[in-house]
């Protein structure tokens, strides 16, 4: 293939409009902020799964803490007519990311698969990410961490172990997606099937809030969630198109 | 051009070899040996992810007893998860139980047999051998048992289930011991005892969440910590969005929103200790509407004539109004479900309240049916409830210790030199005891006190198994197998009594030489007892299978008509709650409640735990008092202020949190944090509001009454900064948790939200 | 100006700049050890403990994930802003009063620069690799991220850099040939090579000022374009309070600003203490003190536009923000920014307060104290409100930022101290420019009064 003849096929690729919006699966969630209770087992298990460090007291007190899920917790009216919303936060995989256009070295990027990727040997720690991403979902290591012995044998061998001076983030658990489809592979077929993959936090859920999927598959679980009419994202107006959709919470009167 | 010579070429040239060699080791130095690890962001095209071993087996954070996979990899346990199989956690798991591997690989774990080398209350101990160990112990016990005062030993236990219950019960009886106890701080006597009352039967019945469309919840924390909270999420799951049409409504009455609460469509603060007292107010509108038309109705009628809206409405603070639409919604709604439980049943009027609440169950008709209450078979094996020891049963105990009755003490697991106030004395009375043994795995405050310990496995490393209770409707049993080969020098709690009973020359009674051969031989009768068609050909092939499910149930069903126990609504009435302490000295309510974290202390050497954001104030790391704000504004204190929380019975120092949803006149603490020793994550860490309770007790059962304390707050001037994840937790309109509502939705036709959602959904192209 | 330079001869401008660089006495070795000492011992060791400790070295947390070292950076290139972009439009404008002081602001610029791209190693979490934000060609092909704002800014930098150090170079080439007529030694030979041959035929000359005058041309849009960049790197992002149209204007004229006043406390040093006082006159701190005048005038315009947006916006995100400016935990140092950069400046009205040396040597700290507050504020109070309410948070710079903010003003005087002996500091051969003399020969630039010259 000549030069010439490479040129014009990139070009033509990359000229057919939503170009990159063509992935091989689009994996999504959402979560049904009328299921979740705040039990946190969603945020434990991402600890257990993914290797987030232990930070310690004095660290945690500084506001250095890991969590690539958290709950965040907002109260509506004053006693007695207090109510308490829950809403699980996680890095919202966006479509049209601002953290992935403003990294220098691209260290963050979006993949195939339609997930926001963070390649953390290629990170120079400018924080600049997490400065862009509107859901302050994206934690920096401030330090090296340390287990104390023997904690250290509970690390997952399937994830890296971060370093200081590099940002991480939630991954919807590419450790569990990739293996989910070496084993399509194996298999012989061409695609995951809905449910064979979860990523930590959505396994661990115990009142089912979590659902996770391909959205690409309209037979999905998510793909079906997310019609529901009480879907919808967090700071939709800032158009950042993410792929993590919440179902709003019933507020049934009487 | 200056000639540059040879000899100075050479130097140059040596120069900068040094120092593109010293710039490579700079750099070298600072890289870390994890870079070298492969991401698996973007992992190479031949690389694989490695195979994981998963072992099923079943939790022990708490007395729920699901049953949980734990994957490991080369040897090593990696996570913890929920077996799909166990009806009671259906793969799903909560935090704590996903902490286990915490306890597992703590690094305060006690790594062998240890003696101690001080008086008690100094903590120098020094290695022995398990022969030394064992023996010790073992000549005591023979000599009591020889002299015929075996009953002078104690074995008090955390809460233990299935055959290790069993074998603690025969060793017992042959020592010639009736002091046999399981002691665990949130037991639910006054639960067991309300049922013995109203139902003629003390068993723990079935909730139905899952099916339920209206579910009033008396104080208890079902989400959080109350039974079995992970069985109750997976229903309350499904009935709020698991079926179609049908979404279940969940209201709340308890004076401090608990996580329940939170999640529940409506919360009521009703007074502290009346809940009981708007159960019946409940049942008298049900009773007055026509809603109930048994025929004992006339005796209801009768027994509830005290109760009527507006009274209740004083009591309790909660307006008519509310408890009318409370009533009317709960006997319209079917099936509904009224339970009780927590701070409803922690005061002195606790087992009344709880009877009120079946009461209400029973005039709508919701026993026995699908989304009401089911009654659930025999458990298939030992439970612990029989045995465990209520307060009352406690305060006997250190009684006894105090007359010298006792002269040895077995600790297993259980704390209660954390979890007794210190009001009750019963750290002191342990001093009298003059030989105290824990098989405990970590320096507890108990443990601390003990003269020998033999420190036990981890429940990941040994044999056991666990009944549920309550079931799941049919009975149900799982056997947990070590998954781990163990850490440390340690043996199993089986073990170790199975050793001490040979030791004994026990051997006749108790013939196993290991736990895995006990449990085997239980499990054989389980499998004997089915029949002979259905069952697996041999019982090798059953345990087997048995293993890798990590579960077993037998196919059989309650008949679940059931009568009222005699004398019930005669006795029916809840009177009002006492404090120990006047309102004018202590003018607050003390409400300690259980944290989801750390559930009664245990939880506390757990980092993970540690560092979990409380669910309903984000705080980690420390102790805190939750006050209404207008209370703390009265006192002139804001989030931080350090105050002196004071009971008759002591004082404990926290810092304030204001928590916009706990009645004005109710101080809650959460129980967990302040422990002396425990490790290195749990040592001199907040505050265990346990210490300052009075010894107020249920008086049908003994039970602690944790939540009939009054207290005073007394500012210190103080400030500390609360340790928490939260910044501002409201969301200034900013919609972030947005809310539904269905109502308003039908009139528009739904199209508002369907416009505002404009997701794209893409077809798949293959 | 040529009054106070009458009774000056040729020799004596050369002799006395020569001087400087050569004679140095002892309190000019005791200021380096000094500035080279808290260098090392504020700035290089602090930060070597980050490198083995880490960024939690640093006051840093979530959500205040930038702090002071950013803040420290754009204060760097704001400071650098005014020299090089003063000199190029003086000497398009032809403003003699110039000539005296503008070696001295490029350098200002040239090591400001410096430091600036210092505080960006200081900054990352993994300074070893800073050249992966290089496009150079590797064996991966792996390339930047052209769409990132701080890759428009290592690109700026550079490039400003690179051309300031051109223009600072260039227009020294015949001080560097009058040096090296009067050293000997390796002073000599130093100079000879610097010289690039200069014998100051007219040719030369003639050339020299074309390509002097084309890179100040191509100078000005540059100085312009790089803290419009800088300001891209918040302007881009989606925090409120930083996502503003108006943050490129609002920096260049904030550099230019603090650029300006660094220039008064550079020229007081030089006056002061390189005994300068017959080459930087009264003239200049008053020419000055309007400039700065001026300057603080739109930079309070700017403002107050911006707090306007906030306010007009009519969303809780940019009310948040901007209440959180005015009134939150850092808000007293927004009220002190206010003081020293809006309130302050106006004393300048005054033309016996704009010819006062002291107070105008106070007035130009002050307002850079104030400018660099205000790089702080935009930093750290933007970040601790942002979108979601509940992950809120507060940064507070740790002693060790402290000490490196220190130590980079110790690290910018090394730098100049150094380049003070081996630059002649003010201008030779525009120096005499300005003097009374017999007019030359050559076609050479003409000496005719500069329009709009204030002499």
């Amino acid at each position: 293939m000549s030069i010439f003849e490479r040129f014009t096929e990139g070009w033509k690729k990359y000229r057919k409009p939503g170009y990159y919006r063509e992935f091989d699966y689009h994996w999504a969630m959402t979560i049904d902020l009328d299921k979740c209770t705040g039990c946190e087992a969603c945020v434990t298990a991402c600890k257990a799964e993914n290797n987030l460090p232990i930070v310690g007291e004095e660290e945690f007190a500084k506001g250095r803490e890991v969590q690539w899920i958290r709950i965040e917790r907002y109260w509506e009216g004053e006693y007695p007519n207090v109510k308490l919303g829950f809403i699980p936060m996680l890095c919202q995989h966006c479509d049209a990311a601002p953290c992935e256009t403003v990294c220098p070295v691209s260290a963050t990027y979006h993949n195939q698969d339609g997930l926001n990727t963070q390649i953390y040997n290629r990170c120079i720690g400018t924080r600049s990410c997490a400065v862009y991403c509107p859901f302050e979902v994206r934690y920096f290591n401030f330090n090296d961490h340390h287990w104390d012995s023997p904690l250290d044998q509970q690390l997952n061998p399937d994830v890296t172990v971060r370093e200081k001076g590099v940002m991480e983030k939630c991954t919807f658990c590419i450790q569990r997606i990739r293996q989910a489809k070496d084993d399509a592979k194996d298999d012989g077929r061409r695609r995951v099937r809905d449910g064979e993959v979860q990523p930590a936090c959505v396994q661990s859920c115990p009142s089912n809030a979590l659902v996770f999927g391909d959205r690409k598959d309209p037979d999905s679980q998510v793909a079906k969630s997310m019609k529901d009419p009480r879907a919808y994202r967090v700071l939709e107006e800032l158009n950042t198109d993410p792929s993590v959709v919440y179902l709003k919470k019933v507020d049934a009167k009487g | 051009m200056p000639k540059i010579e040879r000899r100075e070429f050479l130097k140059l040239v040596g120069a900068g070899s040094v120092g593109v060699g010293a710039g490579f080791m700079l750099r070298e130095t600072i890289k870390h040996p994890p870079e070298y690890l492969i991401p698996h962001v973007v992992a190479p095209e031949d690389f694989s992810t490695g195979i994981a071993t998963w072992y099923n087996t079943v939790c022990s954070m708490c007395s729920a007893g699901c049953g949980i996979s734990v994957r490991t990899r080369e040897g090593r346990a990696k996570k913890i998860e929920g077996n799909p199989n166990h009806p009671v956690s259906q793969g799903k798991l909560c935090g704590l139980g996903q902490s286990g591997l915490q306890v597992l690989y703590n690094p305060d774990r006690l790594t062998g047999p240890l003696q101690r080398m001080s008086a008690r209350g100094g903590e120098t101990f020094e290695q022995i051998t398990w022969n030394e160990g064992l023996s010790r112990v073992a000549d005591r016990l023979d000599l009591l048992r020889a002299a015929g005062r075996g009953n002078r030993i104690c074995l008090l236990s955390q809460g233990v289930g299935g055959h290790l219950a069993q074998l603690f019960e025969l060793f017992m009886a042959e020592l010639g011991s009736e002091r046999l106890l399981h002691y665990d701080y949130d037991h639910p006597h006054t639960l067991y005892a309300a049922n013995r009352q109203f139902f003629g039967e003390e068993h723990l019945p079935y909730y139905d969440l899952k099916n339920t469309r209206y579910l009033l919840s008396f104080g208890a924390d079902y989400l959080g910590n109350w039974i079995s909270p992970v069985h109750h999420s997976l229903g309350f799951g499904h009935s709020r969005q698991g079926r179609p049409d049908i979404r279940g409504r969940f209201v709340q009455i308890e004076p401090r929103m608990s996580m329940s609460g939170a999640a529940a469509d409506e919360w009521i603060a009703a007074k502290p200790g009346t809940e009981g007292v708007l159960a019946l107010g409940l049942a008298h509108h049900l009773i007055t509407q026509g809603y109930y038309q048994g025929a004992d109705l006339d005796a209801w009628r009768q027994a509830l004539r005290d109760y009527t809206t507006t009274q209740v409405a004083e009591q309790t603070g909660v307006a008519t109004t509310t408890i009318t639409r409370l009533a009317n919604t709960f006997a319209r709604s079917q099936s509904s479900l009224a339970i009780g439980g927590g701070i409803a049943a922690n005061h002195s009027n606790g087992v009344d309240t709880l009877v009120a609440v079946n009461a209400l169950n029973y005039l709508v008709g919701n026993l026995g049916k699908e989304g009401g209450l089911l009654f659930n078979p025999e458990p298939a094996g030992s439970v612990s409830h029989p045995r465990q020891a209520s307060f009352r049963t406690m305060l006997k105990l250190a009684k006894d210790a105090r007359e010298g009755n006792i002269e040895v003490l077995i600790l297993n697991g259980t704390n209660p030199a954390f979890t007794m106030p210190a009001a009750a004395g019963f750290t002191e009375a342990l001093s009298e005891i003059p030989l105290i043994v824990s098989l405990s795995s970590f320096m507890d405050e108990t443990t601390a006190l003990a003269d020998i310990i033999l420190p036990s496995h981890t429940y990941l490393e040994s044999w056991g198994d666990d009944f549920p209770e309550p079931g799941v409707g049919f009975p149900t049993g799982a056997v947990s197998q070590p998954v781990v080969s163990p850490l440390y020098n340690t043996r199993a709690t089986g073990d170790i009594i199975l050793t001490l009973a040979q030791h004994s020359g026990l051997s006749d009674a108790i013939p196993w030489n290991s736990m895995e051969d006990c449990l085997k031989d239980g499990w054989r009768e389980i499998y004997e007892r089915a029949d002979e068609e259905t069952r697996t050909e041999s019982f090798e092939v059953f345990w087997r299978s048995m293993l890798k499910a990590g579960v077993w149930g037998e196919k059989s069903q309650r008949d679940q008509t059931f009568t009222l126990a005699e004398g019930v609504i005669d006795n029916i009435g809840v009177a009002p709650p006492e404090f120990s302490g006047s309102p004018d000295d202590y003018p607050f309510v003390l409400h300690p409640y259980i944290s989801n974290s750390f559930h009664d202390g245990r939880g506390a050497n757990l980092p993970w735990m540690q560092e979990l954001p409380d669910t309903m104030t984000s705080v980690v790391y420390g102790s805190w008092v939750e006050l209404n704000p207008v209370t703390a504004e009265g006192l002139g204190l804001k989030e931080g202020d350090l105050v002196d929380i004071e009971s008759p019975h002591g004082r404990v120092r926290a810092p304030v949190y204001v928590y916009p949803a706990i009645m004005p006149d109710v101080v809650a603490m959460p129980i967990g944090q302040g422990h002396s020793t425990y490790g290195r994550y749990a040592k001199d860490r907040g505050v265990n509001p346990i210490e300052i309770l009075s010894a107020q007790m249920e008086p049908h059962t003994g039970s602690l009454a944790s939540s009939a304390t009054r207290v005073k707050i007394v500012a210190t001037g103080k400030r500390v900064e609360l340790i928490k994840t939260g910044g501002t937790s409201r969301d200034l309109g900013r919609e972030i948790v947005q809310r539904f509502d269905p109502t308003a939705q039908s009139k528009t036709g739904g199209a508002h939200s369907t416009q505002l959602n404009s997701i794209p959904i893409t077809t798949v192209t293959t | 100006m040529q009054a106070e330079t009458n009774d000056l001869q040729y020799a004596d401008v050369n002799n006395d700049i020569v001087r400087s660089i050569v004679e140095t006495g002892p309190r000019y070795y005791v200021a380096l050890g000094i500035a080279g000492g808290v260098a090392l011992l504020c700035f290089f060791f602090p930060w070597f403990y980050q490198l083995y400790f880490g960024i939690g070295a640093a006051g840093l947390n979530h959500p205040g994930v930038w702090g002071t070292y950013l803040a420290s950076f754009i204060f760097w290139i704001g400071l650098s802003h005014s020299g090089t972009l003063l000199s190029c439009v003086l000497h398009l404008t032809n403003s003699s009063w110039r000539k005296a002081m503008y070696r001295s602001a490029e350098a200002m610029t040239l090591f400001s620069l410096m430091v600036a791209a210092t505080f960006v190693m200081v900054h990352v979490g993994r300074p070893w690799f800073i050249h992966w934000a290089l496009p150079y060609a590797n064996q991966m092909e792996m390339w930047p991220n052209f769409r990132s704002p701080l890759l428009f800014d290592v690109m700026a930098i550079a490039t400003y850099l690179t051309g300031s150090s051109i223009f600072i170079y260039m227009g020294s080439i015949p001080d560097f040939a009058a040096v090296r007529d009067r050293t000997t030694g390796w002073r000599n030979t130093m100079y000879t090579l610097l010289s690039l041959g200069w014998r100051g035929t007219d040719r030369e000359w003639h050339r020299l000022h074309w390509a002097y005058t084309f890179l100040a041309v191509l100078i000005i849009p540059l100085a312009v374009s790089v803290h419009s960049i800088v300001s891209w790197d918040f302007a881009m992002s989606l925090v409120p309070a930083l996502h503003q149209t108006i943050f490129a204007p609002y920096f260049v004229v904030g550099a230019i600003y603090s650029g300006t006043a660094g220039i008064v406390t550079v020229m007081f040093v030089l006056r002061r203490y390189m005994n300068f006082e017959q080459y930087i006159t009264k003239v200049h701190f008053d020419n000055l003190g309007k400039l700065l005048l001026l300057l603080s005038l739109i930079w309070t315009y700017i403002n107050m536009v911006e707090l306007f947006t906030a306010w007009y916006s009519d969303t809780s995100t940019e009310h948040e923000a901007l209440s959180y400016k005015l009134f939150g935990y850092y808000a007293w140092l927004y009220w002190e920014m206010i003081a020293f950069c809006a309130v302050a400046p106006l004393l300048c009205i005054s033309g016996r307060f704009r010819t006062s040396m002291v107070p105008m040597l106070i007035l130009s700290i002050a307002i850079n104290i104030g400018m660099y507050t205000e790089r702080f504020l935009i930093v750290g109070t933007s970040l601790s409100r942002q979108y979601l309410p509940d992950s809120w948070g507060v940064y507070v710079p740790s002693l060790v930022e402290m000490s490196i903010i220190l130590g980079s003003f110790a690290l910018f005087t090394t730098l100049f101290l150094i380049f003070v002996k081996i630059f002649p500091s003010v201008s030779i051969y525009e120096v005499k420019e300005t003097m009374d003399t017999p007019t030359v020969t050559s076609n050479a630039e003409p000496i005719a009064p500069p329009e709009g010259s204030p002499a």
